[in-house]
């Protein structure tokens, strides 16, 4: 059946990350009406899931929650989370969303967030937005900075025990809440989907995500987080605070065996980075990183490379070719020196697989904008202008075009937002 | 006076609520099993620290459970405000009941 509920917009806004935030409120500054569709439910993305950002060591939430408030209260955008893209195409001259608001069970307009629900709710559920290294509820809000405030109920782990319904003090509450679909009707459509990691279990000589205190850079940006699972730098297997930490660099990247071919060009930084938070966190910890190459492209990115040798994090230059379970916890890393002094081993309390970036979102029968090699979305014109696509009036801005960093994300979501007020604009002038 | 039409309203939801008991029996069975567990894993963390503090090994040693899965249970119970952070012992960090979380769980009790 077609959806009847139709919403008109100028642009729709694919993603709410800090690329989707940053295009819709340039849009929305101009005047331009916009809507950010969001699969999670809280905007923010990755970037609110950081801890700091390199290489200006900046809190994460500092730059990403007045975004993520701005466009919550901004008078042209309007937010749509918890919701799944079924079809983005051309209708005449513009865009037509097919959009399916998840069920989260709790009555938008009716909820405070007052996380009552939360508290009382005797279940508790592998939290993933603290890398699985604590609990949350099965009702409960994503984390503390989430937009909106609402909580989700988790059907898969819920016991339909009644309790969240009779504390809810505004009666929100609502067990049989079911999926709406909706359409959405833009003049133009900026994708801004963003990336996942690589997952560690298609890693086999890395232990699949097996051996314990073998963990990837976004559980580490958890830990590191000062609202993390354990609020300091602490070893999952046990509790016991790391005396030695390994990076291994390209752990997916630069792998065609991995199917990521490519280099995701910030893994180098924010391993920089997060070895650099660790040495302040664990000033006696010895800190490795093994590397194949560092590539420390930005404005100050290699000062910043250098303050983190002079800090006293080693750097070996050697390909880690397997990684086993130690003893007490500890995880034995095999590398081959690229120095030509040969194989050599290590034991660490502690290893940080710095994944490759691959793309958040597939648009296959969903979208028919085309995409390259690597997956990620075609820039047609690549070096005079990233954010168009084979598509007229759908732009690609930030990692949804390929892997790069905050910086020139940003950037590019400014780009695309011009892009698309131009395309606005010219097409009004046709008319 | 008694309102028939919210009788008839408590009564439908209460239907309703029946029938998605049954839709959902299965989830519904395997999450009870699963807040069983935690509930006794739960308090048997509480009875060993009760009165005292311990590491994440001692507490895994005395209750008989994975060093991991402690861990992921002290870190939740310190989220919700049952459990405190107290002094470092050696490379380990000491746990202990949150005392005004314990009295306020025998008023809820």
């Amino acid at each position: 059946m077609v959806p009847t509920n139709i919403k008109n917009f100028d642009t729709l806004v694919v993603g709410g990350g800090i690329a989707g935030l940053q295009a819709a409120l340039d849009l929305g500054d101009q005047g331009y009406k916009v809507a950010i569709v969001e699969k999670d439910a809280s905007i923010g993305g990755k970037m609110i899931r950081l801890s700091k950002v390199f290489p200006t060591l900046d809190c994460a939430s500092c730059i990403t929650t007045p975004k993520m408030s701005a466009a919550s209260h901004h008078e042209n955008i309007t937010l749509f989370t918890y919701c799944d893209l079924t079809s983005l195409n051309h209708e005449g001259q513009g865009i037509k969303a097919l959009i399916t608001q998840k069920p989260r069970y709790v009555d938008p307009i009716k909820c405070i967030g007052c996380r009552q629900c939360e508290y009382i709710c005797p279940v508790h559920v592998s939290d993933a937005e603290q890398g699985d290294f604590s609990a949350r509820k099965a009702i409960s809000i994503p984390f503390s900075t989430a937009i909106p405030q609402l909580p989700i109920l988790d059907v898969e782990h819920c016991m339909l025990c009644g309790q969240c319904e009779k504390t809810c003090p505004t009666h929100a509450i609502d067990y049989f809440q079911k999926p709406e679909e909706f359409i959405i009707q833009a003049k133009t459509a900026v994708i801004t989907t963003g990336f996942d990691l690589l997952p560690v279990k298609n890693n086999f000589q890395y232990g699949n995500g097996h051996i314990p205190n073998v963990i990837d850079s976004m559980q580490m940006e958890r830990i590191l987080a000062p609202h993390g699972p354990y609020n300091r730098v602490l070893r999952p297997s046990d509790g016991m605070e790391p005396d030695s930490i390994a990076y291994v660099q390209c752990a997916g990247s630069r792998d065609k065996s991995m199917g990521v071919p490519y280099c995701s060009r910030v893994c180098c930084m924010y391993a920089i980075k997060q070895a650099m938070l660790l040495s302040g966190s664990l000033p006696l910890a010895d800190i490795i990183i093994y590397y194949m190459d560092i590539r420390a492209f930005g404005k100050g990115y290699e000062q910043f490379y250098q303050n983190a040798k002079a800090m006293g994090i080693e750097f070996v230059k050697a390909k880690v070719a397997r990684i086993d379970k130690g003893e007490n916890g500890s995880a034995i890393v095999r590398y081959e020196n690229q120095d030509g002094s040969g194989i050599a081993t290590a034991d660490h309390d502690l290893v940080v697989l710095s994944m490759g970036m691959i793309p958040g979102w597939d648009p296959r029968s969903i979208c028919p904008v085309s995409k390259d090699s690597d997956q990620f979305i075609t820039s047609i014109k690549p070096k005079i202008s990233p954010v168009l696509t084979n598509m007229a009036g759908l732009f690609v801005a930030g990692v949804a075009a390929g892997p790069k960093d905050i910086v020139d994300t940003i950037t590019e979501s400014g780009s695309a937002a011009m892009e698309a007020a131009k395309f606005m604009s010219n097409s009004h002038m046709e008319n | 006076m008694k309102n028939p039409d919210n009788d008839k309203e408590k009564e439908a939801k209460k239907a309703a609520m029946k029938t998605l008991r049954a839709q959902r029996k299965d989830l519904i069975a395997s999450a009870s099993s699963r807040m069983k567990t935690q509930k006794k894993d739960i308090k048997a963390i509480k009875e060993f620290l009760k009165g005292k503090k311990a590491t994440i090994p001692d507490i895994a040693e005395g209750i008989d459970m994975p060093k991991d899965e402690t861990l992921w249970y002290i870190a939740t119970m310190k989220k919700y405000g049952q459990i405190v952070e107290a002094e470092k012992e050696g490379a380990f960090f000491n746990y202990s009941l949150n005392e005004p979380e314990k009295t306020q769980e025998k008023e809820e009790v």
